[in-house]
């Protein structure tokens, strides 16, 4: 197999089989890749470093490794970018910041070290908004429609991936920023469990919230890369002691007598565009087609959801940046040095009071899946379709409260980092426009299979993953 | 003529001008737009301490056991 095309085109089990069969090799796969990003980069910008040589030289090991019989696994020689935000020794990384221009560690994050020895073959750093959250724009562009707002903070690895310049990326994800991104760009993105995956070595926005997770094409890629990358780790204290299904074992097993919950009420309230509602309710249908049960429920906890990740969130951002701001301030883009000091000035009774809300609200939405015996909770991932660059920020025409855009985002996203029960985003269809939608599925702690073996189904029944986009 | 302000309003008010002064005395360098934000993002937390919370403790569990 030697178009190019082709090659980049496949999943990440597509290739593994193919390596397998003798069909290719990592060498071809990476150098195609690596071609691809020549191509995209100057379009997309969605490396913040391009680190072809190793990856050449990692290709190469990896397809000697498989010649001699060392199989490390369906991740063996395949190409992936990683967010600029996770450590990666002898490599820049410098999560969007001037603070950390230059900054090359001298160990790997924990996920990175996991993804080398299953012998994933980096191609780089991708880029992410400034130190994950952001008051200024990074330039990377939308392969979809370069108008249009990308996704952030995992900007890069959702465009990346797009632009068939890796096969799977991994982001991070403290109020949506893997899950959005997946949305806007047609891609897979799991949240998974906090404490599932090691966030050792992760730069981190709010250390409670925090979740590192992995972006891809297809549902089962995305099986296999949590695989990979989940475990307990002593290194970082939050790390579940749990033990790592094979997340790919029941993909298939459909979704016959699942009961699937829907809070119309919340999840579809009016901030939801006609065209992402019908998304929504379309999945829904195929779902209960296929056998599911679709169960209306009702959670008003979910309420809250936004002023108590938002405090919580500003509070552990200010206790982490407060010492570097004060040395470093003016490394800082305004906005983002603003966003990340306000929560210097929120008391202590109001921080306690948004951490008792979280165990509320986590207490509930636990009490709500025995109630019903829920095997999932289904939303949009956000409310709208990618909205034009200069409307992000802009209170929307159709909204009498002024919401913008990225004020919507986080309102069906931020319930699963503040209960840290597992999420994903998996394609759901398009808009007349042609723009990608999402949608969402929330599951039980640690049953982040159940979660994938919904999605597939889905997948299985339409061919959403299958549209590329017409930039690039 | 200024209308008078509600009680309600007086409060956020009070509230928001005592945390911008907080603000200053911390030497957070914000700009006034950014004031502003904090400004209404401290008033969203005022929803939070008139919720009912119950004995819930200010501690996350994370637990497999949620269905049968």
């Amino acid at each position: 197999m030697s178009d190019s095309r082709a090659l980049i085109n496949m999943s990440i089990s597509e290739a593994a089989a193919a390596l397998r069969r003798g069909e290719t090799t990592s060498l071809a796969l990476t150098q195609a890749t690596l071609a691809r990003v020549k191509a995209t980069e100057p379009t997309v910008q969605a490396y913040a470093t391009v680190t072809a040589e190793r990856a050449l030289e990692s290709a190469a090991r990896a397809d000697w490794e498989l010649a001699a019989g060392r199989d490390r696994g369906l991740l063996h020689g395949i190409p992936i970018g990683v967010k600029d935000n996770c450590y990666t020794k002898g490599i820049l990384t410098e999560v969007g910041s001037k603070a950390m221009e230059g900054f090359v560690p001298d160990y790997d994050a924990t996920v990175v070290a996991k993804l080398y020895a299953a012998g994933a073959v980096l191609i780089g750093k991708t880029r992410c908004h400034e130190w994950s959250c952001g008051g200024s724009e990074p330039p990377t562009r939308s392969a979809w429609d370069r108008d249009r707002f990308p996704g952030g903070s995992s900007i890069g690895s959702g465009v990346a991936l797009s632009a068939r310049s890796a096969f799977g990326t991994i982001g991070t994800d403290t109020g949506g920023s893997i899950r959005i991104p997946a949305t806007l760009n047609n891609l897979v993105g799991m949240k998974a469990t906090y404490g599932r995956v090691s966030a050792y070595g992760v730069l981190p926005l709010a250390w409670s919230l925090d979740h590192v997770g992995p972006l891809t094409r297809r549902v089962r890629d995305n099986a296999i890369m949590l695989g990979a990358m989940a475990g307990h780790d002593p290194k970082d204290a939050n790390s579940a002691c749990v033990d790592v299904p094979d997340f790919t074992a029941a993909i298939d097993g459909g979704v016959q007598g699942m009961r699937i919950g829907i809070d119309r009420g919340y999840f579809l309230y009016p901030g939801v565009v006609d065209s992402v509602r019908a998304v929504t309710e379309a999945v829904m249908d195929e779902l209960a087609a296929q056998g599911a049960m679709i169960i209306e429920v009702n959670l008003p906890e979910l309420e809250l959801t936004r002023e108590t990740l938002m405090t919580i969130r500003m509070v552990e951002s200010a206790s982490y940046h407060r010492g570097r701001i004060r040395e470093q301030g003016h490394l800082y883009s305004p906005g983002t040095r603003a966003t990340l000091q306000m929560g210097e000035v929120i008391l202590a009774t109001q921080y306690v009071a948004a951490l008792r809300a979280r165990e509320r609200f986590r207490s509930a939405m636990k009490n709500l899946f025995w109630r019903e015996n829920l095997h999932a909770l289904i939303s949009p991932t956000i409310p709208v379709s990618a909205p034009l660059l200069e409307d992000v920020w802009q209170p929307r025409d159709d909204m009498e409260n002024g919401e913008t855009p990225t004020a919507g985002f986080v309102h069906h996203v931020y319930p699963a980092n503040l209960s840290g029960q597992p999420a994903i985003s998996a394609p759901g269809g398009f808009t007349p426009e042609g723009l990608p939608v999402g949608y969402q599925l929330m599951g039980r702690p640690f049953d982040e299979t159940t979660l994938y073996r919904i999605a597939y189904a889905y997948e299985s029944a339409q061919n959403w993953h299958e549209r590329q986009p017409p930039q690039v | 003529m200024p209308m008078p302000r509600t009680d309600q309003a007086a409060e956020s008010e009070t509230t928001a001008n005592q945390l911008i002064r907080l603000a200053e005395m911390l030497r957070l360098d914000l700009a006034e737009e950014d004031l502003t934000a904090l400004a209404d993002q401290l008033q969203t937390i005022d929803a939070l301490e008139k919720a009912e919370l119950g004995d819930f403790p200010p501690i996350l569990r994370m637990d497999a056991d949620w269905h049968e």
